[in-house]
């Protein structure tokens, strides 16, 4: 079988990543010819063949003169992606073939990627959009922000320069009754923080106190390694386990690939915390994967054969996700935290693991960004990432547009996460605990 | 796949019942499925020469080119019953498929280790058999030819073969050089059902086997391209090869849920 990609990044992370030169006969000519495979494609994969009523041709006819005046990349990629557009789906997109080169640069270790990429660094800081401020929710040990002394709870109040504020609430507006909203808002901060590692990004934060603080800070290469798949042009990938008290396992992981490393992980979470109380799986900020592997985390957790966690629709064909249980699973009380960043195959994972009623799910409504995709190659060069099926949840909804709503809803805030809290773990402990007694 | 609409759909239904009767009455004139399949073993090396054979390793490459995936297989099968495959998918890991004779299994980095129950099961140990083809009547109780139809312009022979356990398979051998050319099955899984449209091309000889080095594959509307590299017949396998993993093992004597 094919493997599908639920992951909903790319389209949003590398958008910006564009070319402005004017271009040759030949790359013109390129363009079109990517312009057709783009519209071919959807037309001939989508699992709906109506589309909903959208007139698919009239959008070609009218893209396609605009297509052939398009003077650079930069405006070729907009008009694809002004087609895909007219879907209203997420995980339609094209991103630039500049990426893939930038993976294959070698890095300061020898490993693959991120060299010379202008998006690989990061100064190691991750945050959410909170009551519409733009708030650091940790800090990565070791990176450059944790050794300026930068905490949990500090506010971004500029980048390079440019005030946060207006930039989220225009988001806010455009995106004001999206699922999409916090996906869009954190990721709005979060790219420009991103850019060559070995150059700095000039941040103007307010301290726990609220004092002002200015950092020019370097970015580094991001925690963990490459993890691609096919055309998937992939991205940095990184999975751990630790005990947040003695009898309660917390595992983690940035995203749903490398399934070796992700299922070691996982299987040894479980072997060294077979007798614990309860597991936590934190899939806040988890764009999603291989979407299969949501039922391979899953299968650690389930005893009973036959279980699904939804349906895929493809266009003639219907996939079960069925969990296969392994040998020795976990069976004791299981959290699963989620946030409006969790998207894709973390929303297959939760929502699933939540109509099943084997996991109680924390945190905030997931981003409903959950179809089924792959990435190809156009000929200009370009990435295309196109869903190719729909995806409904055991409990009969579609994930696309309404996302996983918790069992019980818990917010960050700015001051608990100044006094190195985190309300949504501490939820899922508190629950946990309950089941125990 | 099918990829119709219902209305579309509607007028290939009715395409079909008019298709079935021009076949049925065809099919007079149209030679046993049981002489087609025959044939095919003659063409791709005869009984006797199957006959010598009694364990075999193929290796290969896989590639869902629209997916820019690609990966490695290894397969192995010995009399009467055993098979391994081992595909390593650039990106995924190791992905692993057996049958004993007794147990069918899989287990991928993926979805992790399962034993197969059911008509999935029985799909399995009717694909683990040893030269399957070369005593096609200890498998299939019946072979019936269908039609004449073009593979990639080429005449064929649509036969229709049911096994024991009542699949069924559509086949199209080339007329000329009864070749298989052409296959159609569905595969159940506990996922569901699913579609393999198979064409096999590159017939060239292994020892003294004629085998098809290229399997193009079209499954859920996706396109795998497997191109046989090596095909090695009474080979030296590996001990243990066909033994099950001890996770395999494990679910197997877990207490049915």
């Amino acid at each position: 079988m094919p493997r599908r990609l639920g992951l909903f990044v790319l389209t949003t992370v590398f958008a910006g990543l564009a070319a402005g030169q004017s271009l040759t006969p030949s790359e013109r000519q390129s363009n079109i010819e990517s312009f057709e495979t783009v519209w071919k494609t959807v037309l001939d994969n989508h699992w709906d063949p109506q589309m909903g009523g959208l007139d698919w041709q009239a959008v070609h006819d009218e893209l396609r003169p605009n297509i052939e005046a398009a003077t650079t990349m930069s405006q070729a990629r907009q008009i694809m992606t002004s087609m895909l557009d007219r879907l209203h789906q997420t995980h339609f997109g094209v991103f630039p073939g500049d990426l893939y080169k930038e993976l294959d640069t070698p890095d300061s270790s020898g490993g693959k990627g991120s060299g010379g990429g202008s998006r690989s660094g990061n100064p190691g800081i991750d945050l959410r959009v909170l009551e519409g401020h733009a708030v650091v929710t940790s800090v990565e040990p070791g990176s450059p922000a944790a050794s300026r002394g930068v905490k949990a709870g500090w506010e971004i109040v500029r980048v390079n320069a440019r005030e946060m504020a207006p930039v989220l609430a225009g988001i806010r507006e455009q995106f004001s009754t999206s699922t999409l909203l916090d996906i869009r808002l954190t990721r709005s901060v979060l790219s420009r923080l991103q850019g060559k590692s070995g150059s700095t990004v000039q941040l103007d934060f307010l301290d726990g106190r609220d004092q002002a603080v200015s950092l020019n800070l370097e970015r580094t290469q991001p925690r963990g390694r490459i993890a691609s798949l096919g055309n998937f042009p992939g991205d940095y990938f990184w999975a751990e386990w630790r005990k947040v008290r003695p009898d309660v396992a917390y595992v983690r992981f940035n995203q749903f690939m490398d399934p070796e490393t992700l299922t070691k992980t996982v299987e040894e979470s479980v072997k060294g915390c077979r007798d614990c109380s309860g597991f936590v799986i934190d899939v806040r900020g988890n764009p999603g994967g291989i979407g299969g592997l949501a039922m391979g985390v899953a299968g650690w957790f389930i005893d009973q054969s036959g279980l699904q966690l939804g349906t895929e629709y493809l266009r003639g064909t219907t996939l079960k996700f069925v969990v296969f249980p392994r040998p020795q699973p976990f069976r004791g009380p299981l959290a699963v935290l989620v946030d409006g960043c969790s998207a894709s195959t973390a929303e297959i994972f939760a929502g699933g693991l939540k109509d099943v009623r084997r996991a109680r799910v924390f945190g905030t409504r997931t981003a409903g960004a959950a179809l089924p995709s792959i990435v190809t190659r156009l000929p200009n060069g370009d990435g295309f990432q196109y869903a190719i099926a729909n995806y409904v949840s055991q409990g009969g909804k579609p994930l696309e547009g309404i996302g996983v709503i918790p069992d019980e809803e818990v917010r960050l805030t700015r001051h608990q996460l100044l006094e190195g809290q985190d309300s949504v773990l501490e939820a899922a402990l508190d629950w946990i605990q309950k089941q125990n007694k | 796949m099918k990829y119709l609409s219902v209305r579309r759909s509607t007028w290939i239904g009715m395409t079909a019942l008019f298709a079935a009767a021009g076949a049925l009455a065809a099919a007079d004139n149209l030679p046993k499925g049981e002489t087609i399949l025959d044939k095919y073993i003659e063409a791709t090396g005869g009984k006797a020469a199957y006959a010598k054979l009694h364990n075999e390793i193929s290796t290969g490459t896989m590639e869902f080119a629209a997916m820019g995936l690609k990966g490695k297989l290894v397969a192995y099968s010995a009399e009467p019953d055993k098979r391994v495959a081992e595909f390593t998918l650039q990106g995924i890991g190791k992905i692993l498929d057996g049958v004993n004779g007794e147990v069918a299994w899989a287990s991928s980095a993926i979805q992790g280790p399962r034993v197969k129950e059911g008509d999935e099961k029985a799909e399995a140990l009717l694909e683990g058999q040893f030269n399957a083809e070369a005593h096609w009547r200890d498998i299939f109780k019946s072979a019936e030819t269908v039609a004449v139809e073009a593979v990639d312009g080429k005449d064929c022979y649509k036969v229709v073969v049911t096994s024991k356990a009542g699949k069924k398979m559509t086949r199209w051998y080339d007329k000329q050089s009864n070749l298989l050319l052409k296959n159609i099955m569905v595969s159940k899984s506990p996922m569901g059902e699913l579609e393999a449209v198979s064409t096999f091309s590159d017939y060239r000889k292994e020892g003294d086997i004629l085998v098809p080095h290229k399997v193009v594959a079209q499954v859920a509307g996706r396109e795998l391209t497997m191109t046989v590299e090596k095909v090695e017949y009474n080979a030296e396998i590996p001990t243990g090869k066909f033994d099950l993993p001890d996770d395999i093992k494990a679910l197997l004597k877990k207490p049915a849920q």
